[in-house]
């Protein structure tokens, strides 16, 4: 028996070391995300404390004032570093270092209390950068720390129950608690838009651009990382007709294209083949295009159901532009899914005239390419005559296909198709477009992606940066053409991906390659389980929630039923954790359950146990009360007797069948109450 | 709870009284023992709950607005977390049995010690803070099935009956996000006896013998018998030879035979200008010094007359009698 804990009293090394851990793991998922000098200022001020003796930090009085000159020092730090500070990255920065600089200052356990609100806080500001299984499974162990530092913290500061009990006892309420958490996360009304649209901060853009180099798409097909996932509701298209079409680019000026600003929007034309109709998940970019098969049909709608025909929503993400780029609403910040409708085909209507004066423009600048270019028309009968001569001379001369192509300058055109005569996509398809637009033919370039991998494990296609690709569009009789010089210097490109299409010894990003070792097996199987967190997890959003709801067969309930119904789950979870609880204790010790369960009859029948008498006593004074009952409470009072207090032999299974047999004879505590014989 | 004690008095309605009685515990009727149950549980956040509250909202309401699926995810774990804690906090006082063990004694000023106890049929419990209205809480961890008594302390502010009062058993097991309480309220009492004055007045004469003699010691003292032992007797006086030996518990009695004559304390031969706390204060401090040289006394008070007679019983009495004298109509 001792005094209650003392609040006021000064954290003690347990309870400091429990802080520490759960700060530093609140930090450790944050550190690719913020400037170097944050992170390691946020958690060296946290281990500063922990490791160095009390004695060599600053005293408390200098800390109460130099603290705030170092929390404002790091507001000024963050300010400069990212040029504002109310907006969401700088915040989570500042929020980093001053949840060290609180842990530097902890005192008591109320500061305790508020350092664990802030580290909580700081582990869901990991979710701003990151949502994948990684991130969630880093976030379990805070969350256990988070128990055992609550469990340290409300114990008197000299008691150390050391770090399994507290870690295990929290293990334990989490699972009880998770049946209730799940329940919330499918019926919490999400929302389909934000409550406050807040500085959103430029996130690191990835994936095409605007704008292409020589060297641009180069560069992203040395990346494995998914650009985006698609499900096929028939089956999939052949290699060859994969062109997943993004940017459009028609302004050049001699090295570099780049896209028309803010095009108008355009106008489908009817399908010249059937449609196929598949579900798009986009890995955030922060770019502002959706990918769709060539040609789209359809705009974007966000997916749930898998069923574009559902009537529930006219929402589409993106608006289609008259060059056909799909233009994203918002830049894709977060992964999104949506149902797209392709015809496949490689031509397509034009808007109209104005088309041909934009995509004519050619810089002075490459003679050489000009004069070839003008020649080669004067010999061809008609302008598809002279494309094809000149698919014919990219497939005839030596022209060779590598991610490694020398720098181009100058000239970059005239130095590519008669000096190196090494390129990737990029490189064909500016040159291609140039030779097409100096003999006057409109053209342009589009970006995107070309092939897709499927996933044997979940059936659907893995889209990478590694098929990134760019080819061209003539404008040829009223109608947009789509020419890929690439197939005509390396076909296997369009047939077989970047892997069957590069020379030995390129360095081919791994997931490209064409052999199928058991790592990319491995890869694929670990892709399909990210799939379906990016889909269930991540991605559930007010569509998916929707969608669980009708299947529960709650899409028309009202607003309070659907409380209701959460308030009496959320109840009979309650009585069911206790029940549990309950069992499993008498399942621990079934002699003294027994007993417990005996003592609680009698007590009902007017009988209750002194809180200092022993079994044999109470046996002895409830058989008084109920002669006809004697012998059976005396054997039940021994027996417990024994088992509680006697030698632990094989006895023990015969006497406790014989206490449960005895209880089970005995009749209820009514029937007690009603025999009972007037006695003292 | 004073105040809850005074509204009493202006007599409300039945169901209010029964409603007070059940939500408050306000009279002290309740039979032993009292099986803590759902009832009697309150369970509200701590501080540092509402704290985890608040911080809970501000996740939700961010989750929300960035449109987190594992902010919602995150924010909903704790949350079951939170809901878990409380079945523990409750779980940790459900099933308690209390029972009133004894309740102390002590001069007016001191510290009357009473001591309950805590019976647990069910799993194990921790950190159950047994406080009173005023004085500190005491913690107590009980194992699976033991019975522990528990001792709270009241400073008795004056001399007569000290009543316990109402008992909060509160804990903040597992995490100290909720504080789960009830409240007991049994009719135990401890008596506190007049503070004995300071320092102690001579003697007065004795009814026979002489002063000489008076300097005997309470060693001298011969044992006279035994009788059934009391709570609360002294445990230099417990026969612990008979309580070893299993013949039960008695209390040894003695005889002051070298002791001086026998002593008469009368409230009427006190000094006129005494007012009737200060007679008290000198009966008290005569009391005590009586039974340390073992030295039998008579009483006399108006209203009672305690024949002369010596031990612990005796002086229990006698200080008991001294402790209850009403204070109005004496003087």
């Amino acid at each position: 028996m001792i005094l209650a804990p003392d609040t006021a009293a000064p954290l003690a090394r347990p309870q400091l070391a429990w802080l520490a851990a759960l700060v530093l793991l609140a930090q450790l998922p944050l550190w690719p995300y913020l400037p170097l000098w944050v992170a390691a200022a946020g958690s060296g001020l946290t281990a500063a404390r922990l490791l160095l003796p009390a004695d060599r930090l600053p005293s408390p009085r200098l800390r109460r004032w130099l603290l705030p000159v170092l929390a404002l020092a790091v507001a000024i730090g963050v300010r400069w570093h990212y040029g504002y500070l109310l907006a969401r990255d700088p915040c989570v920065a500042y929020l980093y270092v001053l949840v060290g600089i609180k842990y530097l200052e902890a005192k008591g356990a109320r500061d305790g209390g508020v350092l664990v609100c802030l580290a909580l806080f700081l582990t869901l500001t990991q979710y701003f950068y990151a949502q994948s299984i990684t991130a969630a499974a880093v976030t379990l162990p805070v969350v256990l720390v988070l128990g055992g530092v609550l469990a340290s913290l409300r114990t008197a500061p000299g008691a150390n129950s050391g770090v399994r009990a507290p870690l295990i006892a929290t293990a334990r309420m989490l699972a009880q608690g998770i049946p209730l958490a799940a329940l919330l996360f499918i019926v919490f009304p999400r929302l389909a838009g934000p409550l406050w649209s807040a500085p959103m901060s430029a996130g690191a853009r990835t994936g095409l651009s605007e704008t292409m180099a020589p060297g641009t798409i180069s560069e992203l097909s040395l990346s494995d990382a998914v650009a985006f996932r698609v499900d096929f509701s028939g089956p999939p298209p052949a290699p060859a007709l994969r062109y997943w079409r993004g940017p459009v680019l028609s302004r050049f000026d001699g090295l570099n294209w780049s896209a028309l600003s803010l095009p108008s929007s355009g106008e489908f034309t009817a399908a010249t083949s059937r449609s196929i109709e598949y579900t798009v998940t986009m890995e955030p970019n922060n770019r502002p295009w959706l990918f769709a098969l060539e040609q789209a049909t359809s705009l974007p709608r966000p997916a749930w159901d898998e069923a574009l025909t559902s009537a529930s929503s006219g929402r589409v993400l993106a608006r289609l532009t008259y060059d056909r780029r799909l233009l994203a609403n918002v830049p894709v910040a977060q992964a999104i899914r949506y149902t797209q409708r392709s015809a496949l085909g490689d031509r397509f209507a034009a808007a109209g005239n104005f088309e041909t004066r934009d995509n004519l423009q050619l810089p002075r600048k490459n003679p050489r390419t000009v004069a070839f270019a003008r020649e080669l028309r004067g010999r061809s009968a008609s302008d598809r005559a002279y494309i094809a001569a000149v698919l014919d001379w990219f497939h005839n001369e030596p022209f060779v296909y590598t991610l490694a192509p020398p720098p181009l300058a100058g000239d970059g055109v005239d130095e590519f198709l008669f000096d190196t005569r090494r390129g990737f996509c990029e490189h064909y398809a500016s040159a291609f477009v140039v030779l097409l637009r100096a003999a006057g033919i409109p053209a342009r370039v589009v970006t995107g992606y070309q092939g897709g991998e499927i996933n044997p494990t979940g059936g659907y296609m893995i889209v990478r940066d590694s098929d990134a690709h760019a080819w061209a569009e003539a404008l040829l009789d009223g109608s947009w053409q789509r020419l890929d010089p690439t197939a005509a210097v390396a076909p296997s490109r369009i047939e077989g991906g970047l892997g069957a299409a590069l020379p030995q010894g390129e360095p081919v990003p791994y997931l490209a390659r064409l052999d199928m070792t058991w790592l990319k097996n491995l890869q694929l199987h670990w892709d399909a389980v990210n799939y379906q967190w990016q889909r269930g997890v991540v991605g559930f959003n007010v569509q998916r929630q929707q969608d669980v709801l009708r299947d529960l067969g709650l899409d028309g309930a009202k607003p309070w039923q659907i409380v209701a119904l959460v308030a009496t789950l959320a109840l009979g979870w309650g009585l069911a954790i206790l029940a549990l609880a309950r069992r499993r204790h008498s399942r621990l010790d079934p002699a003294l359950a027994s007993w417990t369960r005996l003592g609680r009859r009698l007590a009902r029948a007017g009988l209750p146990r002194r809180p200092t008498e022993g079994p044999l006593h109470y046996a002895q004074r409830a058989a008084a009360r109920w002669p006809q009952w004697g012998a059976v409470l005396y054997r039940i009072g021994e027996n417990y007797a024994q088992l509680r207090y006697g030698p632990r032999d094989a006895r023990r299974e015969e006497l406790l069948s014989s206490l449960r047999s005895s209880l089970a004879s005995l009749p209820g505590a009514r029937t007690l109450r009603g025999s009972a014989r007037e006695s003292t | 709870m004073n105040s809850a004690l005074h509204w009493s008095t202006a007599a409300p309605p039945s169901w209010a009284r029964r409603w007070r009685q059940r939500l408050w515990r306000v009279a002290p009727v309740d039979r032993a023992p009292v099986v803590l149950r759902h009832r009697r549980i309150y369970i509200l956040p701590t501080r540092r709950g509402l704290a985890l509250i608040a911080t809970l909202s501000i996740m939700l309401l961010t989750s929300m607005n960035y449109a987190l699926s594992l902010g919602h995810a995150l924010t909903f774990l704790v949350t079951g977390l939170f809901a878990a804690a409380l079945l523990q906090t409750w779980r940790n006082l459900a099933g308690i049995a209390v029972s009133p063990l004894a309740a102390g004694e002590a001069f007016a000023g001191g510290a009357i010690t009473f001591t309950l106890s805590l019976a647990n049929a069910g799993a194990p419990r921790y950190g159950i803070a047994v406080s009173t209205r005023e004085g500190p809480a005491v913690s107590i961890d009980l194992p699976a099935g033991a019975t522990r008594p528990v001792q709270v302390t009241l400073i008795a502010p004056r001399r007569g009956r000290v009543a316990l009062g109402r008992v909060t058993l509160s804990t903040d097991y597992a995490l100290g996000l909720w504080r789960g309480w009830a409240y007991v309220h049994f009719p135990l009492a401890g008596i506190a006896y007049p503070a004995p004055q300071s320092p102690p007045p001579p003697l007065p004469p004795g009814l026979e013998g002489s002063d000489a003699r008076r300097s005997a010691r309470a060693a001298d003292a011969e044992l006279a018998g035994l009788r059934d032992y009391h709570p609360g007797d002294a445990l230099n006086r417990i026969a612990w030879k008979a309580v070893a030996r299993g013949a039960g518990w008695y209390t040894k009695q003695f005889e002051g035979s070298g002791g001086g004559g026998t002593l008469q304390f009368n409230w009427a031969e006190l000094p006129q200008n005494l007012d009737p706390e200060a007679r008290l204060s000198r009966l008290c401090a005569w009391t005590l010094a009586a039974e340390r040289e073992a030295r039998s006394f008579g009483l006399n008070l108006p209203g009672t007359d305690l024949p002369p007679g010596s031990g612990a019983g005796h002086r229990r009495t006698a200080l008991t009698a001294l402790a209850l004298f009403p204070t109005g109509p004496a003087s």
